[in-house]
């Protein structure tokens, strides 16, 4: 190979699709070899080389085997979109499949699997049944993971077929890869099947522990988490299979060493003998302190697991305290999963260690850090009654140091602490109130307040300290409001002289008559009716004992706990969450189906999401907000198919290619009427444009409420500004009465322009073999006409800018719009191929720096003002047509707005 | 298994994007960057390596600069995930000779092929370059070493710009020297990571050394090769001395909490007289991992003291002593302390003789920084610098200000004593005679002194 493979990026003079053309079908080997690789170069930038199908599927037929490879790669790619031109390479695949080069079989049988195409699925169980059974191992484990990716497209064939059988039969393979990708592709199907396919009883349990000695390191950790499924029927057979797994804790890889403690751990739970736990504990300690030793992101997932096993297991790591102190150069996310540690492995024996750690860390810059370092020593406190005095005067020491944060920390724990051992340690609380003036947190402020009414009795200028928050009493947070009206209330109980009277009814008058918060208003109520019927009861019910509270540091409940330490080594051991919560794996069919069918569905995916804020990294809500929900029925069959997007542009028959799905369309979101069935006469036509991979589309819906067959559809767009068109004739069935259509309209740009001033007009006609000819107009949104490629580098950003003329600048003001969330916003305007490109903070508001790209070149410069949450947007943008402006905001508002 | 994997840029470009499951969706690259780069959860700045973005999980790890991630939709083994990123990386490596973006672009096809290789719809098949190297066809373009910083231990090497004997460590293991001909030679590296932290008083707190023997050969043919280790070492600190060290200190034994082996390395006379025997596969690899927290020699000793110097006004002085034999030479030293967020303006007192040695005050993170380019064993270095207030302080500077913690690397020394007494490769001939470069390394890795 000569040169350097960037040259296949560079671009051509000629037009780029015709030169590769004529290079793919060149007569030297070479020269196709070059043409594949600059195909497979524009694809991987994601231009769309997907014309050149046939050209390229006409290079496969090579002995070459860096060649065969390529087109391979090609064909997985856009087999989806070519179904019918992809039965071309089927021939191929199925002599290559039987060809005596093993990679060359291995290979044929591996892309097959990958081209998700029904018609090409059928070709595939003959090559795949001889592979099965082949004689070389490398085959046979591609053709063990090709029985999984077969299930995925069509699980009913996988069984008829009887692949599960001959995968099972690989269990027994000699080669321990071929076995341990037999175990990973029944693992996989087993999880979604509600069948049993794949049970390990103690002869299968045998053969993988045998393997397991042989495997790769990627195979052990396949085997031992299949296992990690089994039950061991009494304590012996536990102890066996512990013995056969602890020496994988010598493993390197971080993987098997976490997938090993699993099993242990599992099996631990049959073990009788105290002396044998003990001794697995002992053994399991400096592995699992290895793993603090590995990269920082190994780490974090090692100690999330680490904070599991620690609550259940205390004893594995009680000595090894020291290992979690953290480093000075540790990511933040570590040294916060070692603080949880060290809480947790705290104990009389380590607390002045581990409180010389504290301190220290509570003086460190970052402020998060600082600020968790603070409240870990308010939990040793809570969680060691013997360590409590010495907690409280580490806290006192960092009180004094007067930085701002680290005493509202300290303010928020101490009310904790007096809440865990009342009447302990109120002599403190003078050195609090010095600094009662800096508190500017509400729930610093919210537990300052907590402490000042609580002790009423015993701070002598109690009510002067509450006045002066009372002042800010309607501006304050909730919180705040609710913590001072329930001080104010104990204050008077306790001291019922004439201040503090004054203060409640000033109080109750705020919190019952100016505010509009019920909870507020709620308590306030109550109080003033228990004050003025009996202020004895009231008393009794707000100066009641308080119940103490405990130590939280171990806060999992134990059947979660328990759910999750089986989850070990897997994400729910790093979320703490239950699989359940956040695993929406979906049927890859029932997606695919989805996408293809829908692809509006598809492109609103993104503006759909904000809606359910995108979950909390690390901690998936279980009302996860996935569009596909785990229940969605997998569409039984095959993928329904696909719309052949450039059938007619190369000429061939593609009467059945674009197929009108005439399903309900529950899956969509809706699309806007623009001919009301009131005005079709009983007709229905909803329509909008979108577009997907690249191409736009116009996504239409026809509803037939006559009484009568309507058939015929045809259409015919209006010249318009952007000379957007169809490419093919309309594809919709005849329509019986009470069904309706969906189809989607590939477009063409460019075909008839109107002349004159840009606009967003679209006028469209639509007939049919029963009714008049229907006309009705839709808007041209611009942002379906926004390019992929629209990204622009930070300089050519600039250099672009500057050089436009400050004639090619507009400014609109959008009052009314409020960014909720930048992020979901610039998802949202990703989603559309507004790319985002650099933002900077002016006083509160952000000024967001994008670029965007339509057809023939024209890019847009995008400068956005606005503060999150306050109504106003801003928007400037520069581009060398000015005259596109209004449509670029009007399709910017409706944008934001949705 | 997983569903996608892809490299991004610092900027969040795409270099390499490969799907293999089809189950999630294609803007999954837009959704990651844009979530880790505007990270702000649970008051940390920083996104953790894993997490869930509307069902689907992302993981991803930052190497020599480019975040490698992998997403997934279902419960899998998130080690498994990370370690794959790292091994995908370093088979990158060996095949590409350096990893940057310019040769992943450059060597595009070789990666997709690699990629394919690697992982079948998900699940990883094998990440041994040996054994890759019977499936990939293309061949790398190696980019030009000399124009791209050398990353990874290699680098660790280098004294200023030059460069030891035989670091081409930066070369490809499969790509043939200019010259057609492979060099044959073994390189076997003792890197330790060590972590100290020093009390304000002077003691030592913690001290840990994460050790690793890497190996990287380019012998042909896979010789058996022996390695090994000095006699005294032993693993396990016996029983559990919670705190404290074992009673080992002055006996001489080097003495490993815990070590692991890679696959490849045969353990049968390890107890016996600490060799160990392997075959080495090509590419790099570490033969064994070590964790050591027996009572050593820290190469450094730092005090670092801050007065207050009258009103408004303190001074600090740092005061490094090299404690480790003359022969070596510490180099790219690194002395960093925070002072008190209203430090207004620092100047410097540096004492002539030290060599390429810098002093700032750095005002944005209100950090003094000190750098030294070399620091010969048995030195010591002071340095002093006065600090200007904007406002009173609050009587408690120790609090304010500090630790300091320090960054340095020492070639040709290491603080555990581990050695390798010797490395025998198997002979193939008489006239074989491969090169064999054994090198040790010690690098700070959380080196502390409190105030």
């Amino acid at each position: 190979m000569s040169g350097h493979d960037s040259k296949y990026f560079s671009t051509t003079k000629k037009g780029e699709i015709p030169e590769l053309k004529e290079e793919l079908n060149s007569q030297y080997k070479d020269k196709r070899k070059d043409a594949v690789k600059k195909v497979i170069a524009a694809m991987t930038v994601g231009k769309d080389v997907s014309s050149l199908f046939t050209d390229v599927v006409n290079c496969m037929q090579t002995e070459n085997l860096e060649l065969k490879k390529l087109v391979y790669l090609y064909l997985i790619n856009y087999a989806k979109s070519q179904p019918d031109l992809a039965i071309l390479a089927v021939n191929t695949f199925v002599k290559d499949s039987q060809d005596p080069n093993p990679l060359i079989r291995a290979l044929a049988v591996r892309t097959m699997g990958c081209i998700r195409v029904d018609k090409i699925t059928e070709y595939l169980c003959d090559p795949l049944q001889r592979c099965l059974k082949d004689d070389d191992p490398y085959v046979r484990k591609t053709a063990a993971i090709c029985v999984a990716k077969l299930y995925d497209i069509n699980a009913e064939l996988v069984e008829d077929r009887g692949f599960l059988d001959s995968l099972k039969d690989l269990i027994s393979d000699n080669n321990p890869m071929v076995v341990a990708n037999a175990v990973a592709a029944l693992a996989e199907i087993q999880e979604n099947s509600a069948r049993p396919i794949f049970e390990i009883t103690s002869a299968t349990l045998q053969k993988l522990l045998t393997a397991l000695n042989e495997c790769t390191e990627w195979g052990q950790v396949f085997i031992l988490d299949a296992l990690s499924r089994y039950k061991a029927a009494d304590a012996r057979e536990a102890e066996n299979i512990v013995e056969r797994v602890t020496p994988r804790l010598q493993h390197a890889n971080c993987a098997v060493v976490l997938s090993a403690v699993k099993m242990i751990l599992q099996q631990m739970e049959l073990i009788t003998s105290t002396d044998i736990v003990r001794n697995l504990c002992k053994k399991m300690a400096p592995p699992l302190v290895t793993l603090l030793s590995a990269e920082p992101e190994i780490q974090y997932v090692a100690l999330r697991n680490i904070n599991l096993i620690v609550q259940k297991r205390p004893t594995i790591l009680a000595h090894e305290i020291k290992v979690f102190f953290c480093k000075y150069n540790d990511p933040i996310y570590v040294k916060m999963e070692k603080l949880e540690i060290m809480i947790k492995l705290a104990s009389d024996r380590n607390i002045d260690q581990v409180l010389l750690e504290f301190k220290e860390y509570a003086t460190e810059v970052d402020v998060d850090f600082v600020r968790k370092a603070v409240r870990a020593i308010g939990r040793c406190a809570i969680k060691l009654e013997r360590a409590a005095e010495r907690c409280i005067s580490v806290l006192l020491e960092l009180i004094k140091i007067k930085v701002n944060y680290v005493v509202q920390e300290a303010i928020i724990v101490i009310k904790d602490i007096f809440r865990r051992y009342p009447n302990t340690y109120e002599s403190i609380i003078a050195t609090l109130c010095e600094s009662l003036d800096t508190l500017d947190e509400p729930e610093a402020k919210a537990s300052m307040i907590w402490i000042i009414g609580e002790y009423a009795e015993r701070i002598d200028n109690a009510d002067e300290l509450l006045e002066s928050f009372l002042e800010s009493f309607p501006e304050e947070p909730p919180q705040v409001q609710l913590q001072l009206l329930t001080a104010t209330v104990k204050l008077f109980l306790k001291k019922p002289t004439e201040g503090p009277q004054q203060m409640i009814q000033a109080v109750l008058n705020n919190a019952t008559v100016e505010t509009d918060n019920p909870d507020l208003r709620d308590r306030a109520y109550i109080y003033w009716r228990l004050l003025s019927t009996d202020p004895e009861a009231a008393k009794d019910v707000v100066l009641a004992e308080k119940p103490v509270i405990t130590d939280d540091s171990n806060q999992l409940d134990s059947s979660l706990l328990d759910e999750l330490l089986a989850n070990i080594a897997t994400l729910s051991s790093v979320y703490h969450k239950p699989p359940e919560s956040f695993v929406t794996r979906l049927k890859t069919v029932s997606q695919r189906a989805e996408e293809d069918d829908y692809p509006e569905g598809s492109e609103s995916g993104y503006p759909e999401s904000p809606a359910h804020p995108v979950d909390g990294a690390a901690s998936p809500s279980s009302s996860s907000g996935s569009r596909h929900p785990a229940t969605s029925p997998p569409v039984a069959a095959a993928p329904a198919p696909v719309p052949d997007l450039l059938g007619d542009l190369i000429g061939l028959d593609n009467s059945n290619s674009l197929v009108p799905v005439d399903q309900p369309a529950p899956a969509g979101p809706p699309l806007p009427v623009l001919l009301p069935a009131a005005k079709g006469q009983g007709l229905q036509i909803s329509a909008e444009l979108t577009r997907s991979d690249g191409q736009v589309f116009y996504s239409m819906l026809f509803e037939n409420n006559t009484q009568s067959v309507l058939d015929g559809f045809m259409i015919q767009f209006n010249k318009n500004t952007f000379g957007l068109a169809a490419t093919g004739p309309l594809q919709v069935p005849p329509l019986h009465p009470g069904t309706s259509a969906r189809t989607l309209l590939p477009m063409v740009l460019f075909q008839n322009v109107a002349p004159g001033a840009p606009n967003t007009l679209l006028q469209v006609a639509v007939k049919n073999n029963q009714q008049p000819v229907w006309y009705f107009s839709d808007k041209i949104s611009l942002h379906v006409l926004f390019t992929e490629d629209g990204r622009m580098e930070r300089a050519t950003f600039l250099e672009t800018w500057k050089s436009l003329p400050d004639s090619n600048e507009v400014l609109r003001e959008f009052p009314g719009l409020v960014i909720k969330s930048m992020e979901s916003t610039l998802d949202k305007l990703a989603a559309s191929n507004m790319f985002f490109i650099a933002k900077r903070k002016n006083a509160n508001q952000e000024v967001l720096y994008l670029s965007a790209k339509i057809p023939r070149g024209i890019p847009f410069l995008i400068e956005l003002t606005a503060a999150v949450g306050v109504p106003g947007v801003k928007c400037a943008i520069k581009t060398p047509s000015p005259e596109m402006a209004p449509l670029f905001f009007e399709a910017l508002e409706h944008f934001l707005q949705s | 298994m997983i569903s996608q994997f892809f490299v991004l840029s610092q900027r969040g470009d795409n270099i390499v994007f490969r799907d293999y499951r089809g189950d999630v969706q294609k803007g999954s690259t837009e959704i990651f960057f844009r979530k880790v780069k505007f990270w702000k959860e649970d008051g940390e700045e920083e996104a953790p390596p894993v997490f869930n973005v509307d069902g689907v999980n992302y993981f991803h790890v930052k190497i020599v600069g480019l975040l490698f991630v992998a997403t997934t939709r279902a419960n899998v083994s998130p080690s498994l995930i990370m370690e794959l990123l790292q091994r995908i990386s370093r088979v990158t490596k060996d095949y590409l000779g350096i990893l940057s973006e310019e040769s992943l672009r450059r060597n595009f096809v070789l990666v997709y092929e690699l990629l394919d290789e690697v992982i079948d719809f998900g699940y990883v098949q094998t990440t041994s370059t040996e054994v890759l190297k019977s499936y990939i066809f293309n061949e790398p373009i190696v980019v030009d070493a000399a124009r791209v910083p050398a990353l990874g231990p290699a680098s660790l090497f280098m004294q200023g710009n030059k460069r030891m004997p035989g670091t081409a460590v930066t070369k490809s293991v499969v790509a043939n020297e200019p010259g057609g001909r492979k060099r044959e030679e073994i390189f076997v590296d003792i890197i330790e990571k060590i972590s100290v932290t020093f009390s304000s008083s002077g003691y030592i707190l913690t001290s840990e050394i994460d050790g690793t023997i890497q190996m990287k050969s380019y012998l042909t043919g896979n010789p058996e090769i022996k390695l090994a280790l000095n006699e005294d070492v032993t693993i396990g600190r016996g029983g559990s001395s919670a705190y404290g060290y074992g009673s080992s200190v002055g006996s001489g034994a080097v003495i490993l909490d815990d070590c692991n082996f890679h696959e490849s390395v045969h353990l049968d006379n390890f107890d016996l007289d600490r060799t160990l025997s392997l075959v080495p596969s090509d590419g790099e690899f570490s033969v064994m991992n070590y964790r050591m927290t027996q009572e050593f020699k820290p190469p450094f000793r730092v005090t670092a003291l801050i007065e207050e110097a009258g009103a408004l006004k303190a001074e600090v002085i740092i005061k490094i002593r090299a404690e480790f034999p003359s022969s070596a030479t510490a180099n790219t030293i690194l002395v960093q302390m925070p002072l008190p967020s209203y430090t207004s303006r620092v100047s410097f007192d540096v004492e002539p003789g030290a060599v390429g040695q810098l002093a700032d005050f750095k005002e944005a993170n209100k950090r003094l920084e000190w750098s030294l380019k070399k620091i010969v064993g048995g030195a010591e270095h002071t340095l002093r610098a006065k600090l200007t207030f904007s406002q009173e302080t609050h009587g408690n500077l120790t609090k304010e200000a500090g630790p300091v913690s320090m960054n340095f690397t020492i070639p040709m020394y290491n603080a555990s004593r581990l050695q390798v007494k010797y490395l025998q490769i198997a002979k193939k001939s008489k006239t074989y005679n491969p090169y064999r470069w054994v090198r040790y390394v010690t690098q700070a890795n959380s080196y502390v002194a409190r105030m």
